[in-house]
């Protein structure tokens, strides 16, 4: 049989990746391009391109490992048209770890060609000089809330100055929720439970989180406590480092994922409970990120053990049906970072139908990514619009609201609803049940 | 280099310039489908949206007598969507509309870059769907099935491809557009059944009415284990024996089951199994269970170690599932695997498999058993690594081992995933060089430039035919 065989084997190649912790072999070996992945990604039920969908960028990672072709912006584009949203990795039948990849060969990337313009600027000063920083991220808040509440906010979109942001800055503002004081400041260290303590747990409160929606957090630990768990809310953490990794920044990531890991192991808690589908992927992955870290590999380990998304912590551990009613009908949307990050669809949509008065409506397509995926939809305004709109078309016309467990995705879901003029409201699946247990206070039980 | 740019501005000038690739980066993902071992990047990729783009693309190109390949989502495991150099790819996925559904007839017409999946699922609502179901139908295109004519799991009653289209709309070699079929059993020669299989060696297809079918009433499946291969290929004869023809009779051996164990879809089967079956029966109500009665017996006379039957259509999907991934899921056993598509009668089942477990010896490469047993379509998964010099080959000839033990029984050389680059050679085994050139004739009516995905389907002529030809000559 004549066979002409055109394959590199590595070992007679040199790899292009020159940096430490390049994308592992093992990973992109695992691929056997069924091309099953296809119908699942949204970039490339966009384009139709092979090279924006996972297989194809697997083939690329794969080729610069075997010096086929060069790091170059070439490679750049589509590996960071990625949206992170790991659809992919439900559907691959042989179980390649494509997000992973895909931050592997981000951080080797961000490493050979470093941003330029405007886009540096911006990154280095959210990435590196804000989300990393409490202090700075409240601070930041301070200031939209002052923005919000001064009258500014009313000045500026009466003037029409907004009109001079691109369209998807201009849709982000309008949805942008009221800042609230961030638990951090409000609640003390330590939230004690509610009648008999079942379990200590420590809370990730997150970055923006804590500041765009500190009402989460506040129903977070409303519900938990009311449930018999204490709260610790460790002072010393920080930002998950999921941007950074997403941004190929993987040396910060790193340096806040060692001391998140110091400063939860240290609160001597049972369970971390998270309310933010891509803070707990993240911190779930710890491991993988410390892999090659003598110091923090093991403890990365025991770390991750401890992380819980709050819905699925409530169910693992016991909860009290609400007995008050939130008369609404509902549709539910499944984070990425949930659903293919963590496998978790069942538990917030059981969570949300023992809501009495709550009727649930599913969504078709309820897993495709709204396209917030972390800072997408800042820096790719143009493909992240377009999957907001296919999402969109999923949405059932009569819900109240749209219920979900990521803070990125409400704000993108808000700007879809805006933009699409719907009039369902975006809710976090925690505050509808924290609603319910309000509403058993107001009918006197 | 000035060639190829001027190329490539009338390239866009037709589709526009977000629709053409042409930088070696986005060319790359394009030097093979789901067939590895051979990768070559085309000239460059091309996306009409509409059936005149196709037809100006290809006058184009024929203008230029310049080679072209169309291509749906590059599943098909023979490489027929692979370049072998210089080529332009024409990818029809920006055709993927359903076009029409005619519930009164019973059929629906959709562009070729339409996902096989999608069509059960747009007409699923009023009990319908469309019978074709290749294990890639998650992704693969309707285009792309005609090409092969793909079959599935459940083509052991309800048929392949060609048995479920209509009607189509081509484009020729020189971009004229012409209908073909439309009603059923129309006179003169027969055109779908030649152009379905035909590997995009003819025509390009941009529109296809195909049958849709109503659900059956009701279906049962069974999963049955044996600790013997023997037993189990017993079992599939004597089910089809006494008179039942299941909806899909289905077949792993060992190695197979540790791969789909070991991937993303597992259901938890037992250690230690030889093989296992995967029977379904569908239609009315009525015998449903006394087909699942016989077929228990059938499985407990030769030896079965446990049998059950899906308690619901969750356990059902969970099986089918487990099934459907079983090639891709030996990327978790193995780095690189290369499927074979050999048939043979039935009846030689057990015999076959023991060579095929000799040639693995002999070899040392590991092979998996996927099969449709009940029609006897043998899908040998050869496991190899890549990266160790030589073995890439070493799999290659296996495979080619393998068609021959199936061409000696009596049996073929493809049951559905067509010749491709893969399986050229392999012809021989089946043909003669005079029923070789019979057929390049007739390829030579449609494609007499040999612009049309060039090279592919057929083995290049032997020396012996040029030999002969010269001394005919003389």
């Amino acid at each position: 049989m004549s066979i002409q065989v055109k394959d590199y084997p590595e070992s007679q190649t040199k790899s292009n990746y020159l940096w430490e912790d390049p994308p592992d072999e093992d990973k992109f070996s695992a691929c056997v391009h069924c091309g099953m992945c296809l119908e699942s990604c949204p970039t490339y039920l966009e384009t139709g391109h092979e090279h924006q969908s996972p297989r194809g960028r697997v083939h690329l990672i794969k080729a610069v490992a075997q010096g086929r072709i060069e790091l170059n912006a070439g490679f750049e584009d589509p590996i960071f048209t990625c949206l992170d949203c790991r659809a992919c990795e439900t559907a691959c039948p042989s179980g390649v770890k494509v997000g992973s990849l895909i931050e592997q060969a981000r951080g080797q990337i961000r490493k050979s060609i470093p941003l330029t313009g405007w886009k540096a600027a911006v990154s280095k000063f959210f990435l590196r000089g804000v989300f990393p920083h409490p202090h700075r991220l409240h601070t930041l808040g301070n200031l939209i809330k002052l923005y919000q509440k001064s009258g500014m906010q009313t000045l500026a979109r009466g003037m029409g100055l907004l009109k001079m942001m691109p369209q998807h800055l201009q849709n982000m503002e309008a949805v942008m929720p009221e800042v609230k004081v961030p638990v951090r400041k409000k609640y003390p260290e330590v939230a004690p439970a509610e009648g008999r303590r079942k379990m200590r747990v420590a809370l990730l409160t997150g970055c923006v989180m804590d500041v765009m929606f500190g009402d989460i957090n506040e129903a977070t630990i409303r519900v938990l406590v009311r449930n018999g768990y204490e709260v610790v809310i460790p002072r010393n953490q920080r930002c998950c480092g999921a941007l950074h990794v997403h941004a190929g920044d993987r040396d910060e990531g790193k340096r806040l994922a060692r001391q998140n890991i110091d400063a939860f192991l240290a609160a001597g808690v049972d369970k971390i409970v998270v309310n933010a589908a891509g803070c707990g992927c993240a911190l779930k992955e710890y491991p993988e990120l410390l892999h090659s870290d003598p110091e923090y590999g093991q403890k990365a380990v025991e770390f991750a053990g401890k992380i819980e998304d709050v819905a699925v912590f409530l169910m693992n551990h016991g909860y009290q049906k609400p007995q008050g009613t939130v008369r609404t009908r509902v549709t539910y949307h499944d984070a990425c970072h949930l659903a293919h990050g963590q496998g978790v669809r069942r538990e917030p949509r059981e969570l949300l139908r023992d809501i009495p008065g709550v009727e649930m409506v599913e969504m078709p397509y309820a897993d495709r990514c709204c396209g917030s995926a972390g800072i997408y939809n800042i820096t790719n305004p143009d493909m992240a619009g377009k999957v907001l709109d296919e999402k969109m078309s999923y949405v059932p016309e009569d819900v109240e609201l749209i219920s979900m467990g990521n803070p990125g995705c409400m704000l993108q879901m808000a700007i879809g609803v805006r933009k699409h003029g719907r009039s369902a409201k975006v809710v976090h699946t925690i505050q509808l049940l924290d609603r319910a247990y309000q509403a058993e206070g107001e009918s006197g039980k | 280099m000035q060639a190829q740019d001027a190329l490539i501005r009338e390239l866009a000038v037709i589709v526009g310039t977000g629709s053409v690739l042409y930088r070696e980066e986005d060319l790359i993902s394009y030097e093979c489908d789901g067939y590895v071992i051979h990768k070559q990047p085309p000239r460059a990729v091309v996306f009409p949206a509409t059936t005149e783009e196709v037809s100006q693309v290809v006058k184009l190109l024929h203008r230029r007598k310049i080679p072209f390949i169309p291509r749906g989502a590059g599943t098909g495991l023979s490489g027929g969507a692979a370049p072998l150099g210089g080529e332009v790819i024409i990818s029809l996925v920006k055709m993927k509309k359903l076009l029409h559904v005619d519930w009164e007839n019973r059929l629906a017409v959709v562009q070729p870059g339409f996902v096989n999946l999608k069509l059960t699922n747009s007409v699923a609502s009023k009990g319908y769907y469309y019978a074709p179901d290749p294990s890639s139908q998650y992704a693969c295109t309707i285009g792309g099935n005609v090409a092969e004519n793909a079959g599935g799991a459940h083509c052991l009653k309800y048929g392949v491809t060609t048995n479920h289209v209509l009607g189509m709309e081509l484009v020729l070699a020189n971009g004229e557009i012409v209908e073909i079929g439309g009603v059923p059993d129309a006179p003169g020669y027969d055109l779908m059944g030649l152009l379905t299989g035909s590997e995009g060696t003819l025509a390009i297809v941009t529109k296809i009415t195909v049958r849709i079918l109503k659900n059956p009433e009701d279906k049962k499946t069974v999963l049955a284990y044996f600790d013997s291969v023997e037993d189990a290929s017993h079992a599939v004869s004597d089910i089809i024996a006494i008179g039942i023809v299941p909806a899909a009779l289905e077949m792993m051996d060992k190695t197979a089951i540790e791969g789909v164990e070991a991937g993303n879809y597992p259901v938890g089967h037992p250690p230690g199994l030889q093989a296992l079956l995967l029977i379904e029966v569908d239609g009315i109500s009525a015998g449903i269970e006394d087909q699942i009665e016989e077929i228990l017996k059938v499985c407990k006379q030769r030896n079965v170690i446990q049998v059950k039957v899906a308690e619901n259509e969750q356990e059902r999907a969970q099986w089918w599932a487990n099934r459907k991934t079983a090639f891709p899921a030996m990327g978790a056993i193995s780095p690189d695997y290369l499927v074979q598509d050999g048939v043979i009668p039935r009846s030689r089942l057990p015999e076959v498999l023991e060579k095929v477990e000799e040639i693995s010896k002999r070899s040392g490469l590991r092979i998996a058993n996927v099969f449709h047993a009940g029609d006897g379509n043998l899908h040998p998964l050869i496991l190899f690594d890549a990266r160790k010099p030589g073995e890439t080959e070493l799999a290659a000839r296996v495979g080619s081992e393998v068609l021959k033990v199936c061409a000696d029984v009596g049996g073929s050389i493809t049951g559905e995933h067509g010749v491709g680059i893969e399986k050229q050679e392999e012809m021989r085994f089946i043909f003669t060089e005079e029923e070789i050139q019979a057929q390049t004739q007739i390829r030579s009516v449609f494609n007499p430039e040999n612009l049309l995905n060039p090279d592919k389907l057929f083995p290049k002529p032997s020396r012996c035919a040029e030999v002969r030809k010269a001394v005919g000559h003389l």
